[in-house]
């Protein structure tokens, strides 16, 4: 036999590389040569607009504007909180994630791959470059330290990482807990905002707590008393310790974009989850009535369910009662991204072989089990990718309430635009950095989604 | 086979019968590091029918998807029917004209009918007329006894059924080679012979074939040569008794041990 | 079991039903208080507003006639947008498969910038940073780019209105269109016969040049004929450069709508082209190649059938929701329906009434889209068993 010889290497010189890249054939070649000085050439008109021409002035004099739009300035303080409670809600929920999927490799025997952090600045290179862009659009040195800050408070959250593998469902409930807390040191205490750490503590408890060694009924009794109690110690909490706030009536800017598009997609899940359920039934009546809705709803653009919002929901209220705008527009667009959510879980319901059905009944299982058990935890994974689609959608389509007058992040530009030193100019260079501000956050999503889908399909 | 020529029946196995047809020398072959060819030296003589066996990822399938240039060989020359496989797409167009090949997949066209299927190549590469080339297609079928589906759709066929329509496909080209690349491995096992039998049929027609199989039946019923393969190169070469009495080579043993 | 069925059914109409019934009774209980009316009587009364670039509209004219030019708008922008992410996404994506790594980046790049950012900020950015506030100049000064070697205008652009160059009737026109029929007629049978030889000799049939060449060679005939049936007009200011005259005038707000939408959508339009390519096996190509068939042949036969009836539903989606997306016209200066909706209850037509028109016509058109795609769906069906 003859000695083993080396591969051909001419694809790995520079040279091969040109010859089989740009030049493998004759059309190409031509394609080539046609499009090199065109690309020469955008790129010298960006580069003069990005250096040369631009008035970023109107950039660096509103970023306040752009980002928290007409907030007020004295309660500016509650937002860096906020952004302060994000970042150590991100850092906790990527070490519990990492971690989880580590656990889940060492049970399966796979080697573990840890990120390193430099993984994460080459998977959110958008969103890294936002944030040095506004960096350098900042006047003074306090925004360099606020980041730095929310650094250290993000990298405190990635100790959770050491929590012990039987508690780390708890990491999600910090999550949600700092985020609900980040939201309400901004919104405030009052009212009803209790409401939504009672329901997430109640999940977290009633996750947590196991109680196996007693009978099916009382531990369901001893669970939901549990539930009850610990909602009721949330509601007292809430009572006697208030935190005045600004009400999201008061929002604006790429503060009130995010939150709209958050709050819409959390808000419609639950309902979105029924509507498919209630699409899937044997009961006829349930289904007509769930495809009804998710039809109509999706046979009409947004922008008309937002003015069924501002024209009519008002009118459908009981006499007295009102809304603000923005609760309008939240409500309008929960209802739309419902109907979107109800058939992306369909989807995933319906991906899911009835092999699994049956296996879960050859065991044994209720229907109602098999549902809880078996279908929904397999499905509801399968479907993040496409949920973040849908997130992504949803935050695109915020910019919808600029028509109605909203001062979201592209409506800003209103208030931009009124000041007499940007009047009917530099329209393009303001709306360039509000499509890149929104490109940032999209693409980056759209590939952590990607990643998701690549990972869900190896099971990991 | 006498006693006297078995003694030297690997050494005449190795050679071709009559002049070669198919000529492949020092012939290697890499994906990207990995090398999936080493060094192949290999004849095929007229009317032969050769049978290429190994465990997978030997480089079996490589090997005949190098002769009708699916994969591009990196060294080495391969001469199908006087005409060099190069990179001018004449010449490989030329060498695929009068190569037919069956794959394991099949690879039907599902957008068009059985008769569509079979004509296609006819019409646009031979340019046949349509009449023409329909009664060719028909003629084929019936020769692997399938003519009743002319007009239904692959998805309506069973695999057997499908695999058969594959072969007539490639005969309606008029081959002198036919490439089989493990026709029998994606089928039920009731419906291997129905396929074995038409590729019986065409060995004792005096179709010259390259035949990856693992149907070691098939061997013994039409091989003049068996070839094994292992981890990309060629290991032993012989005759069907050769393999099935006293083959050579450990690997072989090993392989054989292991699939009969 | 079976009963409990049935009553959870009943509960759940029940349920239902009181809601609906409740918001309802709101709604009108709230109207009468504040004396807002819920018929649709408003639509035969004037609609007392001039739309917008639409001097030959009455704003006396009953509101339905407004509802009319807002749909006719609607389909306007929906086609030329759809004409424009169907060619460019087309390009786009097949430019992505290229072994061309200047064109495949560019074409990725193009799909990652368009896909990510919203319909909205294009639009808002034609209307804008290109128009309103942009580098043209009003209708008064515009730019006139001639067509070289004569005196005519081949464009103008400005910032309200682009001229580009139009056809008129010179005295024979009806004969003209006649006559295209025809041609159309004999190409068509040119198309046939050519069929006709290829299948019984096998000789190439080259279609696609002879109906061609009959059909110019026909229309030439017939424009000799008949003594220059039409004649091309050039768009040209009028003397005060107030408006255009001659030539096809296209407004600032249809560029915006039609261009952002297409611009917009072609990136989706790509991907589908690209992933419809991929998803036609390797297997169908190596088939294709085994048997001799030239790339050309290849995609021609096996590749494209197959990849146009992976693609073609998702396409259909995406026409839909580009139609949906001309409703982002109500932030720009462009007469579509929502737009003139908005407009209307700005000026005081009942909201209620206009909102469910407005989702009616909407729905109309998801309707028709439906239809075509279920029977696009039913015919693309490979037949398997």
């Amino acid at each position: 036999m003859t000695a083993v010889a080396a591969p051909p290497r001419s694809t790995n010189t520079a040279l091969g590389w040109v010859k089989t890249r740009l030049f493998p054939n004759a059309t190409s070649g031509i394609v080539t040569v046609l499009l090199f000085p065109l690309i020469v050439y955008l790129a010298y008109r960006v580069f003069l607009f990005v250096v040369v021409n631009g008035r970023w002035e109107v950039v660096r004099r509103n970023l306040t504007l752009f980002m928290q739009g007409t907030f007020p300035r004295d309660q500016q303080w509650r937002i860096l909180v906020q952004i302060l409670f994000l970042a150590f809600a991100a850092g906790v929920g990527t070490a519990t994630a990492s971690a989880a999927a580590a656990d889940r490799a060492r049970e399966a025997g796979i080697p573990v791959d840890r990120q390193r952090p430099i993984e994460i600045l080459r998977r959110f290179w958008p969103v890294v470059l936002l944030v040095l862009i506004l960096l350098y659009f900042a006047n003074t040195v306090n925004p360099w330290l606020f980041v730095l800050g929310a650094l250290a408070v993000s990298l405190l959250g990635t100790t959770a990482r050491f929590l012990p593998t039987r508690l780390r469902h708890l990491g999600w409930l910090l999550v949600a807990l700092s985020i609900i807390a980040g939201f309400q040191v901004v919104s405030g205490t009052t009212g009803r905002s209790w409401l939504a750490a009672a329901v997430v503590v109640s999940i977290g408890i009633w996750l947590s707590v196991r109680l196996e060694r007693l009978a099916p009924l009382p531990r369901l009794a001893f669970k939901t008393a549990l539930v009850a109690l610990a909602a009721a110690v949330v509601f007292g909490i809430y009572t006697f310790v208030t935190v005045p706030g600004v009400g999201w009536d008061r929002w604006s800017g790429l503060h009130l974009t995010l939150w709209v598009s958050a709050l819409a997609i959390i808000l419609s899940f639950p309902l979105g989850l029924l509507l498919a359920l209630a699409r899937r039934s044997t009961l006829p009546a349930l289904r007509v009535l769930a495809t009804g809705y998710i039809e109509l709803i999706r046979g009409v653009p947004l922008i008309t369910l937002l003015f069924m919002g501002q024209f009519i929901l008002g009118f459908m209220l009981p006499a007295g009662a009102t809304l603000s705008s923005i609760s309008r527009a939240i409500a309008a667009m929960t209802l739309f991204t419902a109907a979107y959510v109800a058939e992306i879980v369909r989807g995933g319901l319906q991906a899911l072989p009835y092999g699994q059905t049956e296996a879960a009944q050859a065991v044994g299982l209720s229907p109602g089990k098999t549902m809880r058990l078996i279908i929904l935890p397999q499905a509801l994974r399968a479907v993040i990718p496409a949920m973040v689609g849908q997130f992504i959608s949803i935050f695109k389509d915020s910019s919808l309430l600029f028509i109605l007058a909203i001062n979201e992040f592209l409506g800003v530009r209103s208030l931009v635009h009124a000041q007499t030193d940007f009047r009917g100019i530099a329209h393009a260079e303001t709306l360039v950095f509000v499509a890149l501000v929104y490109w940032a956050f999209a693409y980056s999503m759209s590939r952590e989604s990607q990643r998701l889908e690549r990972r869900l399909r190896v099971g990991l | 086979m006498t006693s006297e020529t078995r003694g030297n029946a690997f050494t005449d196995a190795t050679q071709a019968r009559g002049e070669a047809f198919i000529e492949l020398t020092d012939v290697d072959k890499f994906f990207g590091d990995f090398q999936a060819l080493k060094d192949i030296n290999m004849k095929v003589g007229k009317q032969e029918v050769v049978v290429v066996i190994g465990p997978s990822g030997s480089g079996k399938s490589t090997l005949i998807r190098c002769i009708n240039r699916l994969e591009k060989h990196d060294r080495g020359t391969i001469i199908v029917d006087g005409i060099e496989l190069s990179d001018d797409i004449r010449n490989i167009q030329e060498v695929r004209r009068e190569t037919g090949m069956v794959f394991q997949q099949f690879n039907l066209f599902p957008h068009l009918t059985v008769l569509e299927n079979v004509t296609l190549a006819p019409r646009e590469v031979r340019h046949m007329p349509k009449r023409e080339a329909e009664n060719l297609a028909m003629e084929t079928l019936e020769r692997v006894q399938i003519p009743e589906q002319a007009r239904k759709y692959p998805g309506q066929l069973s695999g057997g059924q499908q695999q058969r329509v594959a072969i007539a496909r490639a005969l309606a080209m008029r081959p002198k080679v036919m490439l089989f690349d493990e026709p029998t491995s994606a089928l039920d096992p009731e419906m291997i012979k129905e396929v074995l039998d038409v590729m019986v049929e065409l060995a004792q027609g005096g179709m010259t074939m390259i035949v990856v199989t693992h149907e070691m039946g098939f061997a013994r019923a039409v091989a003049n040569r068996v070839v094994f393969m292992s981890d990309g190169q060629i290991v032993e070469v012989g005759t069907p008794e050769h393999f099935f009495t006293d083959p050579r080579e450990d690997r072989t043993k090993l392989f054989l041990s292991q699939i009969l | 079991m079976r009963v409990l069925r049935v009553v959870g059914q009943i509960v759940a109409i029940v349920v239902v039903f009181l809601l609906l019934r409740w918001l309802f009774g709101n709604l009108v209980d709230n109207s009468r208080r504040v004396g807002l009316s819920l018929d649709f009587g408003f639509l035969n009364r004037p609609t007392q507003f001039q739309i917008p670039n639409h001097a030959e509209f009455d704003p006396r004219s009953p509101v339905y006639r407004m509802v009319l030019v807002g749909i006719k708008n609607t389909l306007l922008a929906s086609v030329f947008g759809i004409a424009l992410a169907g060619v460019l996404g087309l390009i786009i994506g097949i430019s992505r498969l290229s072994q061309n790594w200047l064109t495949s980046r560019l074409a990725s790049a193009y799909v990652e910038f368009f896909r990510n950012i919203p319909p909205l900020v294009i639009i808002v950015f034609f209307a804008f940073a290109v128009f309103l506030h942009g580098p043209l100049p009003n209708l008064r000064e515009g730019i006139e780019v001639g067509f070289p070697g004569t005196s005519h205008n081949l464009f103008i652009f400005s910032l309200e209105q682009w001229g580009v160059p139009s056809v008129a009737d010179a005295g024979n026109l009806a004969y003209f269109a006649i006559a295209m029929l025809v041609g159309l007629v004999v190409a068509a049978l040119v198309w046939r016969w050519r069929t006709r030889i290829h299948d019984q000799t096998g000789a190439p049939h080259h279609r696609v040049v002879w109906t061609f060449g009959v059909l110019v060679a026909l229309l030439a005939v017939a424009y000799v004929l008949l003594g220059e049936p039409f004649r091309i007009t050039w768009p040209t200011l009028s003397e005060n450069r107030r408006r255009l005259i001659d030539g096809f005038a296209i407004n600032a707000g249809f560029i915006s709508v039609a261009g952002a939408l297409g611009l917009y959508t072609a990136s989706h339009v790509a991907e589908i082209v690209r992933g419809s390519i991929l998803a036609v096996s390797r297997g169908q190509s190596e088939a294709a190649n085994a048997l001799a068939l030239t790339s050309f042949q290849t995609y021609r036969f096996v590749i494209l059938p197959q990849a146009l009836r992976i693609a073609l539903p998702p396409l259909i989606n995406q026409s839909l929701n580009l139609v949906k997306n001309t409703s982002l016209a109500a932030a720009v200066a462009y007469a579509e329906i929502t737009n003139l909706t908005q407009a209307s209850i700005g000026n005081g037509r009942p909201a209620v009434p206009s909102i469910v028109i407005l989702m009616a016509v909407y729905l109309f058109f998801s309707l028709i889209i439906s239809l075509i795609l279920n029977v696009v769906n039913r015919r693309l069906q490979l037949v398997a068993r």
